[in-house]
């Protein structure tokens, strides 16, 4: 899940990261959130002389979509009502973040992240900052120092910090070190400060982002995924895996590889598929018919494309589940594996069209939906 | 046939759990099926001493492994306790250890790994089916009838795709030595490149198929080092970016991972690339094998 730019700098505070002094202002609150931010957007104000005003939404190439504003002190409320009355790549301004502007004398780029391969921890740093690291990364990819860091350490090696810096300054190790600290604690995917700003007094964290891993947001407190649009966040409530897609045909099919592949080979014989949804392993009778009835309240589904192979699976519960959920399009099924046999002959019993093998029941889906 | 074989005494951590109780019982079934050893110790901490379907319960993986002389383990254990499981296999010295389990956090399964390879313990998973040799021994959750024995060694990102290929194959009348779930999660134990690199030291292996999908570049950087003829699969060709494909390790972030642009590269690597999974079995009888690459 990804964070909030303030959430994001809040936990970088906390871990000892200087940030810029801001204020957050909520949209219909007149300006002010509680009474305590309300005390630090007074401070602000009377101290600030210039701020940039920067919409909270979570997209890439937020500054050029004109997410970021600059104000002097006396047009700050003026320009943050401005950026309140906008979208943001379709995305609508309810929370703003005023802070002040930082007197830059340069911009490094820092980053955290996983390394798919080496299985670790890799850190990013480019003396660069202030655009995006694809960017660097096409115009100067020489410019990029990268580490990876053994995972079972606590700290990053200083020699690692040594090689990273590269002769910039090195009050940077000390942030980069923080910034382990919280890409490890936080369960963190990506923590990255761009730009990371040296100012006559010292560095900032002037933008941040961090991306937490879905399957340990428990572990930090947080209940529900922001990410998840209202349909998937039903459709993992109920514990399966949900993609929307543009199509008439609901695909249904358990373990996300065999779906995918079931999505793509309906788009290869010129079918248009709805979703992928992957109903998990294990998936049982209440599952399955939950994932039929989501599929079958879709309003453009005209037919159900059941792709199932049971290895955690149980045939005979999802030919229940299926049965059970009784909705009014075409099902076209396919059944193989752990207790197939019953399956099969529950779902013959009510009439359910049976197919042997995925090209068959995709051609048959796909003709059905023409 | 790589990793473990028909002597090898098995440990299922999260033995008296739903999942681990009914696989115990299928894994025993067809070990019986076969005359292998089989599971033949439980772990539940807290329940050592119970049974299940036959087999003994112990409270540590360390008991267990004592207890009956038991090299390897699968786990069914909760994403949330499941790195600390391997970390204990690891320690009780298992040789190698199959994790079924899916939604690990990510960073449990980076330490997890790393702490199993300095023990010299391999892990494979997780979030994968685990390892079945065909006469040999079932280590997870494949069904045993869609497989058959032969010269053909399967490694997979994803469970019910890894099925889908073998019964395509059986129905060819192609048989299989070892079938490996690798796993779908952004980070896993061993990869298509280890696994390739057994199976090249297996003599009933004459080729193999690798079924990846979007995300990272496990199945380049196995195509590049493979030594046995290979034919790949990869789904998602037509996934929409920055969405997660179910699997937690599908997804194409910065511009990294792209199905297409994925098997581009294995077809540049000379490595043959199936458009459906029913090209398969023509496409390893057929002499399409490119040999040479």
């Amino acid at each position: 899940m990804k964070l909030k730019e303030y959430e994001a700098k809040d936990i970088l505070q906390k871990a000892g990261i200087p940030i810029p002094r801001g204020v957050l202002v909520k949209k219909g609150s007149d300006y002010l959130v509680s009474p305590d931010i309300k005390e630090a957007a007074i401070k602000a104000q009377v101290e600030v002389k210039e701020a940039a005003i920067k919409a909270q939404v979570e997209v890439a190439g937020r500054g050029k979509a004109g997410g970021i504003l600059m104000a002097d002190h006396a047009g700050i409320r003026d320009t943050t009502e401005k950026l309140f009355q906008t979208t943001i790549k379709g995305l609508p301004v309810e929370e703003i973040l005023i802070e002040e502007k930082l007197q830059i004398q340069h911009e490094y780029y820092l980053s955290i992240t996983i390394d798919r391969s080496q299985k670790a921890p890799v850190i990013l740093f480019t003396t660069e900052g202030g655009v995006d690291i694809e960017e660097i990364a096409q115009k100067n990819p020489a410019a990029i120092r990268k580490a990876t860091v053994y995972p079972l350490l606590s700290k990053v090696p200083g020699y690692t910090l040594r090689y990273l810096l590269n002769g910039s300054p090195k009050e940077i190790g000390a942030i980069i070190q923080k910034l382990y600290s919280v890409f490890m604690s936080q369960d963190a995917l990506l923590a990255e400060i761009n730009p990371l700003v040296m100012t006559p007094d010292g560095l900032f964290a002037a933008d941040a982002k961090l991306i937490l891993d879905d399957n340990a947001l428990a572990r930090h407190g947080i209940q529900e995924n922001r990410d998840l649009s209202e349909r998937e966040r039903q459709a993992a409530a109920h514990g399966f895996s949900f993609v929307e897609l543009n199509g008439n045909i609901g695909v249904i099919g358990n373990g996300a590889g065999l779906t995918m592949a079931t999505v793509d080979l309906i788009n290869r014989m010129g079918g248009r598929p709805a979703n992928f949804l992957d109903v998990g392993g294990g998936a049982d009778r209440v599952r399955v018919a939950h994932a039929v009835r989501l599929l079958g309240s879709m309003p453009d589904v005209t037919v159900i494309i059941v792709n199932l192979l049971g290895g955690i699976t149980r045939c005979d519960e999802v030919a229940a589940g299926i049965i059970e959920a009784g909705v009014s399009q075409q099902i076209i099924v396919r059944l193989a594996g752990t207790n197939e046999a019953e399956g099969k002959a529950l779902l013959s019993s009510k009439g359910y069209r049976m197919l042997d093998t995925m090209e068959e029941a995709v051609t048959a889906a796909v003709e059905a939906a023409s | 046939m790589i990793y473990a074989d028909k002597n090898t005494g098995v440990i299922v951590c999260g033995a008296t759990g739903n999942q681990g109780s009914f696989h115990i019982d299928r894994m025993n079934q067809y070990a019986r099926s076969i005359g292998g050893r089989g599971v033949v110790a439980g772990v539940t901490p807290g329940k050592g001493g119970q049974e299940v379907h036959g087999v003994p319960v112990y409270n540590s993986i360390l008991e267990a492994a004592e207890a009956q002389n038991a090299t390897a383990a699968v786990l069914f254990v909760p994403g949330s306790s499941a790195g600390d499981s391997i970390m204990e296999a690891a320690d009780a010295g298992l040789d190698l250890v199959v994790t079924i389990t899916e939604h690990i956090p990510v960073h449990d399964v980076m330490q997890a790994v790393t702490y199993a390879q300095m023990r010299d313990c391999t892990v494979i998973g997780p979030n994968c089916p685990g390892l079945f040799s065909p006469g040999e021994i079932s280590m997870g959750i494949m069904p045993a009838h869609l497989a058959t024995r032969g010269p053909v060694g399967v490694i997979s990102r994803s469970g019910t795709l890894t099925y889908e290929v073998v019964h395509e194959l059986t129905r060819a009348g192609i048989g299989q030595s070892s079938i490996i779930g690798i796993g779908g999660d952004p980070i896993i134990g061993q990869t298509f490149a280890d696994a390739l690199e057994r199976f090249a030291e297996d003599p009933l292996t004459k080729a193999v198929v690798i079924l990846g999908e979007l995300g990272g570049n496990l199945e380049e950087e196995g195509a590049r080092s493979a030594e046995l003829p290979v034919v790949a699969f990869i789904a998602g060709t037509t996934a929409p970016a920055e969405k997660r494909m179910g699997h937690a390790g599908a997804i194409v972030t910065g511009g990294e991972g792209d199905a297409n642009a994925k098997i581009a590269r294995l077809r540049d690597l000379g490595v043959p690339v199936a458009d459906r999974l029913s090209e398969i079995p023509a496409m390893i009888r057929g002499g399409n094998l490119n040999v040479n690459h």
